[in-house]
């Protein structure tokens, strides 16, 4: 039996890596699918993921929380990650609450990807 | 019919005074005259302090109706003293008011005060009366000589409603203050009447003293909905000043300003006591132009003359037995000094001998009258007014003590005369004090500067500062601290007998309160607050007396968290604040206290202003993403306020998450989220609340305990606790504010150039 469809975050392959659409408000619910699809990604040996910000106006708290998870999850599994088109009051934010330090950010998903294809140093070269 | 003739409207017909002379009771003639009309509860229960006096206040709403001559038919009956069955009672009721009735309907008021037969009033009664008149004095023969004296008295009070609704409407106003406890044996007047009243259609009022009228209210079973009260007070000390000054001026006596206003506290504002006594004045020609002239007449009025009848008739209805009394007296007087005010019933009926029936009755009196307290087991003594306890004493000293008449009277004036500047000196440190108890009261979780409490650094920062620049200072002070929410205020005295002597009751005051917004064991605090007398800075010694002496009254209360706050006009010297420092004792100068109760006066203010119209309300229903909408609603009003697109984008991500912090927090009832946006003129408030529990584990969370930012693991776990570090990042200023239940934060943006 199919999953639910409202239980799906869109999502795209580019080699190894994986671009997952965070919709436009960011809380729990839409977090929590992002995260299931961030592990089931790390699950079938996706190498990187980009999370793309392009549709989301608005990031709460629990949202956070759930990016932090996935940080996290990212780390222990030895996969990179960025966070494009953020916009900058969201930018703001996750500076605020100390994301910024674990996690690269990249204009767009574009530039996400040529990113990730000259990775071979440390998310901190990266920079937005 | 009628018999006016121009002028009756000025004419008096109850009243013992012109209604330009009637001082101070204006508000309470009002909500009388206006009882009968208005909508609501057809009772009207006037609760009266000991000698407050109500009589002339009824004759003069007595005299408004009838010069009115509407449908309200005014019938105004006393108790009288020498009545002492109910049924006496109750017939002397039916009689005045079917006098009274006739009188008002033939328009003659001289008939009121006539004393007349039922077969007179009858023969009187004008034609379209006549009938039911007739059948009314009729059918009160029949009953009259019946056998059932409660039937009786419940016939005689009924007979208002036996009026024809055409000819207009009784109100009767019964003044039952001098109506004493019946017999056991014989009906209760008191509870009938509220009974028989409160069942008929017809409006009324009965007056009485507080103590007994709330009783006999319960023993009637009457609900307290139907009834409306008021409360009649001592006058103020204005009204107490005028009441004198018209007084004395219609009676032709000679007044100094020093007399009138000793007679003001010694009487303590009593109409009753300061119109009798101006009475005897006018009666002997005595001028009251010294305080000798007056303390002489006072006495010579506590020796037997009006006040020693007035309260030598009160001891009688306390104890009709002459033994008896003279036991009371004993017991009243020896129990009247701190540590002996507190006894038993049974400690009572030992000293009485008597039986606990008869003591009960005792009891009930002295405790209406506030002579004592009782609360149904312990026996508080030491209560009544100056005067009575100074007849007290006097009477103690002569049938106890057996003191010489002439001893008694000479050593009364000679102790009045030495009373009478401390009890002005008194009046002026009163009036001059800070009033620490109101202050105390308005204090409700508001944040103040701390350096207003705190003279040492006030001193250092602002001394020989202006005004100008003390209020720019404390503006730009960020150094807030929070004031607690006061409970309760009562002087230290009414804790520890022993303050008394200490201070002033007003300058030395215990408020419990609670240090933040919920009501636990952990933050509630005693404040014990003492206004010292000093002309410079208050020095070492003195800082350290009265801290000992407050910490040790504390103790001896068995208060727990306690905060020490003493207030001196200059302030503490420097080895004085240090010492207060070490005792964790708050310090302030009378100019740190005017500068707080302007703070709070404008925290009120801000308040009120909370009303106006620049206020938008929103309630949203928890879930489904409602914060979106309220998130939209306030970037909409940030944007017309001119707020900068970061501080918008600011203002709206600190509302998502209070409501997200509301909504996940709270065992909601209702499942609501309430908000208020203000707009100020250089700020908006925002303040979002909701019903229901905060559970305690989320209550401690909601202080100080958050994530430290970075702490991935920490927070990835414990995924709550970023909202309200986000909010405090976002806003400038966070608060949650006190609720009876849920939470209620209020976050403030400024708008900035």
């Amino acid at each position: 039996m199919a999953e639910p469809a409202s239980l799906f975050v869109r999502s795209r392959c580019v080699g190894t890596a994986a671009v997952i659409y965070a919709s436009d408000y960011l809380n729990k619910l839409s977090g929590e699918r992002i995260e299931r699809e961030c592990k089931r990604q790390l699950e079938c040996g996706c190498q990187t993921l980009v999370i793309d910000f392009r549709g989301t106006e608005l990031v709460n708290s629990i949202g956070v929380s759930i990016l932090l998870g996935v940080i996290d999850v990212a780390e222990k599994s030895g996969a990179q990650l960025i966070f494009s088109d953020v916009n900058t009051e969201t930018i703001q934010l996750f500076e605020m609450l100390g994301l910024t330090r674990h996690v690269a950010l990249a204009k767009d998903e574009d530039e996400a990807l040529t990113l990730l294809n000259e990775f071979a140093a440390p998310p901190q070269s990266f920079g937005h | 019919m009628s018999t006016e003739t121009p002028g009756e409207n000025t004419r008096r017909v109850l009243s013992r005074v012109d209604r330009s002379e009637f001082v101070g009771r204006a508000d309470e003639l009002r909500r009388i005259v206006s009882h009968p009309l208005h909508e609501g509860p057809l009772g009207l229960l006037l609760l009266l302090a000991p000698t407050a006096g109500v009589s002339e206040l009824l004759r003069q709403a007595y005299d408004q109706f009838y010069h009115q001559r509407g449908k309200i038919i005014p019938i105004f009956f006393v108790v009288p003293r020498e009545e002492k069955t109910a049924v006496s009672t109750a017939i002397e009721f039916l009689n005045t008011f079917l006098l009274q009735y006739v009188a008002f309907r033939r328009g003659e008021p001289s008939l009121c005060q006539s004393s007349l037969s039922l077969n007179d009033i009858l023969a009187l009664a004008p034609p379209a009366d006549y009938e039911w008149i007739n059948q009314l004095v009729e059918s009160y023969k029949r009953e009259r000589f019946g056998n059932d004296d409660e039937a009786l008295v419940r016939w005689c009070l009924s007979a208002p409603q036996s009026v024809p609704a055409q000819h207009g409407y009784p109100f009767v106003m019964f003044d039952a203050v001098a109506l004493i406890d019946s017999p056991a044996d014989g009906p209760a007047l008191r509870t009938e009447m509220i009974r028989i009243f409160s069942r008929s259609r017809l409006p009324f009022l009965i007056a009485g003293l507080r103590r007994q009228m709330l009783d006999a209210v319960h023993d009637a079973q009457c609900d307290f909905a139907g009834f409306e009260i008021l409360r009649l007070e001592k006058l103020r000390d204005e009204d107490g000043r005028a009441l004198i000054e018209h007084v004395a001026h219609k009676q032709r006596i000679t007044l100094s300003d020093e007399v009138r206003d000793l007679l003001v506290l010694q009487f303590e504002c009593s109409p009753l006591l300061i119109t009798t006594f101006l009475q005897a004045a006018s009666e002997l020609g005595v001028s009251l132009d010294t305080y000798l002239a007056c303390e002489r007449l006072y006495v010579d009025e506590l020796m037997g003359r009006h006040f020693g009848r007035y309260f030598s008739s009160l001891l009688e209805d306390v104890a009709a037995d002459p033994g008896l009394r003279r036991a009371v007296i004993r017991l009243l007087y020896e129990s009247n000094t701190p540590g002996s005010r507190r006894n038993s019933f049974a400690g009572w009926k030992g000293s009485l001998h008597l039986e606990a029936a008869e003591l009960e009755r005792v009891l009930r009196t002295l405790h209406a009258h506030e002579i004592i307290t009782w609360d149904g087991g312990i026996v508080e003594a030491g209560g009544g007014s100056v005067v009575w306890n100074d007849y007290l004493k006097i009477r103690y000293r002569l049938e106890i003590k057996g003191d010489a008449r002439a001893l008694v009277v000479a050593e009364t004036i000679a102790d009045s005369l030495k009373r009478a500047p401390n009890t002005m000196a008194r009046n002026y440190r009163r009036v001059a004090s800070l009033g620490l108890r109101d202050l105390l009261a308005r204090f409700d979780c508001q944040r103040v500067p701390a350096i207003l409490l705190d003279y040492a650094r006030f001193s250092d920062a602002y001394k020989g500062g202006t005004l100008d620049e003390i209020a720019a200072g404390l503006e730009a002070d960020p150094g807030l601290v929070r004031l607690p929410q006061v409970v309760h205020v009562a002087s230290c005295a009414a804790f520890n007998a022993g303050a008394q002597p200490l201070c002033d009751e007003e300058r030395c005051v215990v408020a419990h309160a609670f240090t933040e917004s919920k009501y636990t064991d952990a933050t509630q605090v005693v404040w014990m607050v003492a206004e010292i007398d000093s002309k410079l800075e208050a020095n070492r010694e003195v800082a350290n007396v009265w801290c000992e002496q407050l910490n040790l009254m504390a103790r001896e209360s068995g208060f727990g968290a306690v905060r020490i706050w003493l207030i001196a006009r200059e302030g503490f010297s420097p080895a004085a604040s240090q010492l207060l420092a070490e005792f964790g004792a708050y310090a302030s100068s009378r100019q740190q206290m005017e500068l707080l109760t302007a703070r709070l006066d404008e925290s009120r203010a801000g308040r009120n202003e909370a009303a106006s119209a620049t206020e938008f309300e929103m309630v949203v229903p928890m879930g489904d993403d409602n914060e979106l909408l309220v998130a939209h609603t306030v970037e909409e009003i940030a944007r017309r306020l001119n707020f900068r697109p970061e501080a918008v984008n600011q203002i709206k991500h600190a509302v998502v998450e209070a409501i997200i912090n509301a909504s996940e927090h709270s065992l909601s009832p209702d499942r609501k989220i309430y908000q208020r946006f203000r707009v100020e003129n250089d700020k908006l408030v925002i303040t979002i609340s909701s019903r229901g529990i905060v559970p305690v584990s989320v209550e401690a969370r909601n202080g100080e305990s958050e994530a430290a930012s970075g702490e991935i693991q920490e927070a990835s776990a414990n995924r709550r606790g970023l909202g309200l570090k986000m909010i405090k990042s976002l806003m400038d200023e966070v608060e949650f504010e006190r609720v009876d239940e849920g939470t209620s934060l209020r976050m403030t943006k400024y708008l900035r150039a």
